[in-house]
């Protein structure tokens, strides 16, 4: 009946397609419609929005980065492999990589196909609003009457293509919703709650994809199609006997669709559109500033909630914790709820376990630090004393360490003397020349301050220190503390002056010669420190040195997978009880392989694992002491 | 037929309630890990308020158990409550079946290594109160004799960080006395006890408190925060006087650390196999806090000492007696009907 209706108006292009329906519309694509006209222009406002927020010299940055052919490379890469192939989540648990680069890169392919499609064969409707371009290659198939006398090669290619893309999506879909019911076998162990919007937009995500194949399976046998559609359309025919019932289904695509892009701006699937813009912003180097402005909406807003953060972060050790992961922390910021972002962003650890894990690559403990900024950075105190500390130091030290090392030794080591011990001992039995920067008296290096988010107070011991080091005329400045090390290398400017960890030195000094160790037949383990690993990313030279002084076992986290101590300085309101669970779970993940004896590189870490743990603990520098060959 | 009473430990708690047991006229046995009779107040020179010799006291409490069958260097290695009775077996190779046993496991020094900030253990000078008793009790002196020396209250104690919220009641007296004693052999030194405050509570204490501001003891209201070592060897201490808000930097020959209580691991062995509860300090929990001190949740286990929480040593006689009382009574309301 369709065809006499629209026999007058059929035309015949090339290969013998044919438009079924006059101005290729049918009043089903309005859901559609809607749902895309409605996200386009979201995010267009959106864009503009975060834009805005910007600085002026950021957004210049931005616009300069676009243009620096390496840049556009990386970008380019980085959309490629983090956007559509999910090559992240590939690495760390291949299955659940394969069931987001399914949705995602099927999906791509086959909007990309779908158009190449449209192209090919009916170009007009690509050409403007008019001719039905925002709907009409997402419909291809219910538009069209391809002449089975006339079908080509080149049109069954596509067929296949299509129909192939299609499964691959859907055996995405399949293991989505298996996710849902067993997150366990795709290698999670907790998941996130989904919101109302969420939920809206994951069932209509659901649907999507079988209801492509129910329409297409109906109008296969006018539209054509491949080896999944056409065995579904003689099914059909064969059950329902005519082709009447198609246009509902259709119709429920077409809804599926249009809710989900309504859903999308509330859901967690922005990120599908906000994660291309973050990774634009993060290769041009731009930082967080505001927690919830500029840069920091974008990275916000490109958070999938998948959870993965759940299972990286520390305090997953008590359930009542796991409230304060970033996913959640996210979740509120988008919200704007002030109390629970502000609690959580308070509680967090900063160990950045989060960050290193995250598929997206959201840099939360960025955004907490910048929101306990907006508490924190306003307490004014009398930091004038530090210009004094500093002219007495700079005094007595100046020009004294010229050409040598300078050993900062920190808070943390002076509260741990053995730390202290060890190092001097090391420098002195590899003939190093050093002097002691902060023997008596030494001022902060500011990196609790900075991660208390008291930035300009972090910003006058750091010119303190800096006036001591620089006047100095160090060459090698030489710190025991992991924190001290990521401030000094991060905020601190010194004229070219090499900011060196202990770990490093020692590796450098034994592939020198200048220390000669022995392998003792200790078995041991190492705890990467979470600021000298995922902060500075040392990993290497501490297992270096520790494999050629005694047998290093494996933990069953380590490296960027390593758990916090649990009395990380990045906590302003975590109480003891807490510390200590995580401290013990640590110190479990360490206990894997059955060490003698843990080993970490940490002062704050050493004293930590040393309070739970029921083997010895050392330091680095005490182990590598016990192992000087005389 | 005598009944048979198991008292797990043989310091003060244990003995003084072995022979109040003993002189009831049961069968009492009692098992000690250590080689000497006594525990801590074997090891110690003198004791607070009237610097009492410990010896002369543990050789009253040794007078008391001439009729009790003690075994020293001994472990329970395994202890079960049958029908009535309890089944233990020790470590050398005796199996018992008692009839009430006394838990009188005390506790364990803190390990003072774990203030790393204080170098217990990486600088010669700094020693513990029990090391300090030791130097007493064996007459030695310190040569060169010292020109300055720090005691600390409350390491391991009143600290969140080192896992003891709780106070171990005794170290400041201790503290005052150890720096008196220390005045008297070395008159020339100055003598620093660093605390956050003085819990002189007790019948005399405050006397002693007195006799330390006389004697020239200074008394400084602050926590030590960290320790160093100067290139002669000497200790830099650096605390704050909170009285006075300003840091001080004091250089010391010696520094010796209040380490305080903690649960004694040997009793958490026998609390394990017996399913005994401790509280969240890690002591064992009573079964009320008023009326039933000295018992467990466990009939015909009772709990005597510092291990339901530190105590002082006429406190742990109080306990030790009363228990025995309550094991008298317990006894006799069930096994002689």
């Amino acid at each position: 009946m369709i065809y006499l209706l629209t026999s007058n108006i059929l035309q015949i292009s090339p290969e013998g397609i044919i438009d079924r329906y006059p101005n290729s519309y049918n009043h089903f694509v309005l859901p559609f419609v809607i749902g895309i006209s409605f996200i386009l222009v979201y995010l267009f406002i959106g864009l503009v929005r975060i834009l805005y927020h910007l600085t002026g010299e950021d957004r210049i940055k931005l616009l300069k980065s676009l243009f620096k052919p390496k840049t556009a490379w990386k970008n380019i890469k980085d959309i490629f492999c983090d956007c559509l192939l999910h090559t992240k989540i590939w690495k760390r648990k291949p299955l659940l990589g394969y069931m987001h680069s399914a949705i995602a890169f099927g999906w791509f392919l086959l909007i990309v196909v779908g158009h190449i499609e449209v192209w090919l064969f009916a170009p007009r409707h690509l050409s403007g609003l008019t001719e039905g371009s925002l709907y009409y290659p997402i419909f291809y198939r219910f538009f069209i009457w391809i002449n089975p006398a006339h079908e080509t090669l080149r049109g069954s290619v596509f067929f296949f293509i299509m129909d192939f893309l299609l499964l691959y999506v859907l055996s995405g879909i399949g293991l989505a919703m298996f996710k849902r019911v067993r997150s366990i076998a795709l290698g999670m162990r907790h998941t996130t709650k989904p919101s109302l919007a969420d939920r809206v937009a994951l069932y209509s995500l659901w649907l999507i994809f079988p209801l492509r194949l129910l329409a297409e399976g109906f109008t296969a046998d006018l539209s054509g199609g491949g080896f999944l559609t056409r065995p579904l359309n003689w099914v059909f025919r064969a059950f329902f006997g005519n082709e009447l019932n198609f246009l509902p289904t259709w119709w429920a695509y077409s809804i599926c669709l249009g809710l989900f892009f309504l859903a999308m701006p509330f859901s967690r699937y922005m990120h599908i559109l906000t994660e291309p813009l973050l990774i634009l912003m993060r290769n041009a180097g731009l930082k967080v500033r505001k927690p919830r402005k500029g840069f920091a909406e974008a990275e916000i807003y490109a958070c999938s909630s998948c959870g993965l953060c759940l299972d990286a972060c520390p305090m997953n050790v008590q359930k009542k914790n796991l409230k304060y992961s970033s996913v959640y922390f996210i979740r509120f910021l988008r919200r704007h709820n002030k109390r629970k972002t502000r609690e959580i962003a308070d509680k967090c650890l900063m160990c950045g376990k989060c960050y290193a894990l995250c598929p997206v690559g959201v840099n939360s403990p960025a955004i907490r630090r910048a929101l306990r900024e907006t508490q924190n950075n306003n307490i004014k105190c009398d930091y004038s004393y530090l210009e004094d500390a500093s002219s007495k130091s700079s005094a007595t030290l100046a020009g004294k360490a010229g050409g040598k090392i300078l050993y900062f030794a920190g808070c943390m080591s002076h509260l741990t003397p053995v730390i202290i011990k060890s190092v001097e001992t090391i420098l002195k039995a590899s003939g190093q020349d050093y002097e002691f920067m902060d023997r008596n008296e030494g001022i902060c290096c500011g990196r609790p301050l900075m991660l208390a988010g008291r930035t300009e107070a972090a910003q006058k011991t750091i010119q303190a220190n800096s006036r001591i080091i620089r006047e100095s005329g160090c060459t090698t400045l030489l710190v025991s503390c992991p924190i001290c090390l990521k401030i000094f290398k991060e905020e601190y400017s010194l004229n070219g002056i090499e900011v060196i960890h202990y770990t490093q030195l020692v590796d450098r000094l034994i592939k020198e010669g200048k220390l000669k160790v022995s392998k003792s037949s200790s078995a041991i383990v190492y705890h990467d420190p979470c600021e000298l690993g995922r902060g500075c990313g040392i990993y290497e030279e501490p297992r270096n040195v520790l494999s050629s002084v005694a047998e290093l076992k494996k933990a069953s986290k380590e490296r960027d997978e390593s758990i916090c101590c649990g009395y990380s300085m990045g906590t302003l309101t975590l109480d003891e009880k807490d510390k200590a669970k995580i401290a013990e779970s640590s110190v479990t993940s360490l206990m894997a392989e059955n060490p003698d004896e843990i080993v970490t590189a940490c002062p704050m870490c050493y004293r930590a694992i040393r309070s739970k743990a029921e083997v010895p603990v050392k330091d680095f520098a005490e182990i590598v002491c016990e192992n000087i060959e005389k | 037929m005598k009944n048979n009473i198991l008292v797990i430990g043989g310091g003060p708690a244990g003995l003084e309630a072995s022979a109040v047991l003993s002189r009831m006229g049961y069968n009492v046995i009692l098992a000690e890990k250590e080689k000497r009779l006594g525990g801590h107040l074997a090891k110690w020179d003198r004791l607070f308020p009237d610097q009492t010799p410990a010896k002369e006291v543990l050789d009253g409490l040794l007078d008391g158990i001439k009729d009790v069958k003690c075994f020293t260097e001994t472990d329970v290695n395994s202890i079960n409550l049958l029908d009535r009775s309890f089944n233990a077996m020790l470590s050398n190779g005796i199996t018992i079946l008692a009839d009430a046993v006394l838990l009188a496991s005390g506790f364990d020094m803190f390990k003072a290594e774990k203030k790393e900030e204080y170098g217990y253990g990486i600088y010669d000078g700094v020693m513990t109160n029990a090391d300090m008793e030791q130097v007493f009790r064996e007459g030695k002196t310190f040569s060169p004799a010292p020109k300055a020396i720090g005691f600390v209250h409350c390491v391991g104690s009143r600290d969140e960080k080192a896992g003891n919220p709780a106070c171990s009641k005794v170290c400041c007296a201790t503290a005052v006395k150890q720096a008196i004693e220390t005045k008297e052999l070395y008159p020339e030194a100055n003598v620093y006890c660093f605390y956050m405050d003085l819990r002189m509570f007790g019948r005399h204490y405050e006397d002693l408190y007195l006799r330390a501001q006389k004697a020239g003891i200074r008394f400084i209201r602050g926590r030590v925060s960290e320790v160093a070592e100067t290139s002669e060897g000497r200790l830099l201490v650096k605390a704050e006087d909170t009285l006075s808000s300003r840091p001080v930097k004091v250089t010391l020959d010696r520094l010796v650390l209040m380490a305080g209580m903690r649960p004694s691991e040997a009793g958490h062995k026998v609390g394990r196999q017996l399913n005994l509860s401790v509280e969240e300090d890690g002591f064992f929990s009573s079964r009320d806090g008023f009326l039933s001190l000295q018992k467990s949740k466990l009939p015909g286990l009772f709990y005597a000492g510092a291990c339901t929480g530190p105590k002082t040593l006429p406190d742990t006689f109080h306990e030790a007696r009363s228990a025995a009382m309550e094991i008298d009574r317990y006894i006799k309301e069930n096994f002689r009907k």
